[in-house]
């Protein structure tokens, strides 16, 4: 029987195929000891922080902000001075988290390290005014304005932005 | 609600795949509105504001395309082209039609939950898990009835396509289950492994779903189409899998270096099935070109076939480190994700539709014109809107790199784009709401005249029944 004909090796061989994506793509990596542990910069979540998570999750902030620094532009990037994108991003930074939000997108910044941006990103007032309207805090924004969140939502959001130091 | 005539389920497959076309495609239109015109969001009453938040309308556009128009017109197409490959009545009817039903079920809980903001955060697994088990659910009863009818096939030729068919719906039944956790209702892995396996997962709902049936129901639809037998049944099977490709979505990320490197090997080794599709397409082709200027459904066909060719090669230097540095998480990825999406695979399905509705509800096409009018306002309409993002995409990846431009005027210079994307997109819009009314036109005509149903021989070829 010709290859073409024969149906049982074809989905065999798709089925081995994805077996093998799956150990050598997802189980292998997972063994990984770089993220087997947390990085210093990494800490458990307070339950406030945890909320910002969800609140993050739940307007889907991933879309349009990553947070992942890529090693050709560590410490050189720059979101409004030279550099302060942050160091570059190690595995071990992700280890609390869960659902992880590395993101594809830049329509905003990379906010990996948004926390450590002096007067700006570290200041929890700039945050809530930022929230509430985009365009107030950065000219030329294409952000939507969360003014609709809480007061206790925008809290636990901005609580969460800090730990991204 | 679960007829046993035959075409029943197929035809209703389409016609809720328009519908599922249609409301996605408004929602990309105020998306494309929202980032050329922010500000037009702000006044908005606070009621309404949570629901068109773009974070939230986003998801909801891309998971409506993809499972609710793209899938299932890919159903109703396997569904159609299934007896006619085997020669054998499709194993249930009944079965395909609580399919849709379910499969309904699922877009509406889509488009109920996900402007919610109940999602589980994770790019193109975002349903929560009820919707997930359902998504299962509706691929184990759609591989039911593939398989079904293949087990009572009265033609002793495996066709290609009947395989891809085969073979897509069970390997992406395992890419979904593992890429969405589905064991666990959170969805989500911890930390870096999270993002591996959505990757694994996104790259692969491309590979084995879209991919492989899609150039299942694009090697039907060829010598259908020009009534000529496939060039080759061989290179077709080279349409085979790279399912260790996803991680190249991660290039410079932090995940394992060596994972990168054996990504990108196998992303450059993906060139060998797409050279092989693209040979068999031309070669089958050859001396029917002609064709194409006067038949729209086969127009539809190579030029998603042309504009497939552009996917691979753009997918492969994206898989690069130096290009992908430049390209990644810019507009430009925006552009490459409609090229595919909609220039391709959207556009095979319209040449299916095409081909296939006259024959289920027995009566021509309402319009001829009206399909130019698709044709055109649809390709020169996604030409503007891809060619726009794959330029300010470039501008963008670019400036960031020069660091000496702050992020903000990064943003700024996008508005040209973000024009030209609304514009094209308009177009396109336009395009699809002729292709709509020209097939509920068809269906409302009086006289049913009676279509040739057409049938392939697993050798290749045409001709009627």
């Amino acid at each position: 029987m010709k290859l073409q004909q024969n149906i049982v090796y074809l989905t065999g061989g798709s089925i081995i195929s994805l077996l093998l994506g799956i150990i050598i793509t997802i189980i292998i990596p997972a063994q990984d000891p770089a993220a087997l542990g947390p990085s210093p910069l990494a800490r458990p979540y307070t339950e406030q922080e945890l909320w910002g998570r969800e609140i993050y999750k739940r307007e889907g902030c991933q879309y349009c902000h990553t947070q992942q620094v890529r090693a050709p532009e560590a410490n050189l990037g720059m979101i409004h001075k030279k550099g302060d994108i942050g160091p570059e991003s190690a595995p071990g930074d992700y280890y609390y988290q869960s659902p992880v939000f590395w993101g594809t997108n830049r329509q905003g910044p990379d906010l990996a390290h948004v926390a450590s941006r002096e007067g700006i990103g570290d200041n929890p007032a700039w945050h809530q005014l930022h929230f509430k309207n985009p365009r107030a805090t950065t000219p030329g924004s294409v952000m939507p304005s969360f003014d609709y969140l809480s007061a206790a939502e925008l809290e636990a959001l901005t609580a969460y932005m800090l730990t991204l130091k | 609600m679960l007829s046993t005539e035959p075409g029943s389920a197929s035809r209703r497959f389409f016609y809720s795949a328009i519908f599922w076309l249609i409301v996605p495609g408004m929602m990309g239109l105020i998306l494309a509105t929202l980032l050329y015109l922010p500000a037009i969001y702000d006044p908005l009453p606070l009621a309404i504001k949570p629901y068109l938040s773009f974070g939230r309308l986003r998801p909801t556009h891309v998971n409506l395309m993809i499972f609710g128009w793209l899938s299932q017109a890919y159903v109703g197409g396997i569904l159609f082209i299934l007896p006619r490959i085997t020669r054998a009545k499709l194993f249930s009817e009944r079965l395909a039609h609580v399919n849709w039903w379910l499969w309904n079920l699922m877009m509406l809980g889509v488009l109920i939950t996900l402007p919610l903001g109940l999602t589980q955060g994770r790019e193109y697994a975002e349903m929560i898990w009820p919707l997930d088990l359902l998504l299962i659910a509706n691929w184990v009863l759609l591989a039911v009835n593939i398989w079904g009818t293949f087990r009572r096939r009265e033609e002793p030729k495996v066709y290609v396509s009947l395989w891809s068919f085969m073979a897509a719906t069970i390997v992406f039944i395992g890419v979904y289950a593992v890429g969405n956790k589905v064991w666990d209702p959170s969805g989500a892995f911890t930390g870096m492994n999270d993002n591996i396996v959505n990757y694994f997962y996104v790259h692969n709902l491309f590979n084995s779903w879209f991919t492989t049936a899609g150039l299942g129901l694009a090697l039907y639809l060829l010598p259908k189409l020009t009534d000529k037998p496939l060039y080759s049944h061989r290179l077709g099977l080279w349409g085979l899998w790279s399912v260790w490709t996803g991680q190249h979505h991660q290039l410079y990320s932090p995940a394992p270096d060596w994972l990168e490197y054996l990504t990108i090997v196998f992303s450059i080794l993906a060139v060998v099935p797409t050279i092989a599709f693209m040979v068999n397409f031309f070669m089958t082709m050859r001396g029917r070109w002609y064709r194409a200027a006067e038949d729209v459904a086969l127009r539809f066909l190579v030029t998603g076939a042309l504009f497939w060719a552009i996917t691979c090669v753009q997918g492969v230097a994206q898989s690069f480190r130096t290009f992908s540095l430049y390209v990644h998480f810019t507009n430009w990825v925006i552009g490459h994700s409609h090229l595919a999406f909609v220039a391709d695979y959207s556009f095979w399905a319209f040449a299916l539709i095409y081909l296939m509705i006259p024959v289920l509800v027995r009566r021509p096409m309402y319009s001829r014109k009206l399909m130019e009018w698709h044709y055109w306002l649809t390709t020169a309409g996604m030409s503007i809107f891809m060619v726009a993002l794959w330029i300010g995409g470039l501008i963008q990846g670019q400036n960031w790199l020069t660091n000496s431009i702050p992020f903000i005027e990064t943003v700024r210079s996008m508005a040209p784009y973000f024009a030209l994307r609304l514009i094209g997109g308009l177009m396109a819009g336009a395009g699809v709401l002729c292709f709509a009314y020209n097939v509920w036109q068809t269906t409302r005509q009086p006289t049913a005249v009676p279509v040739l149903s057409p049938v392939v021989a697993p050798g290749g070829g045409g001709g009627g029944e």
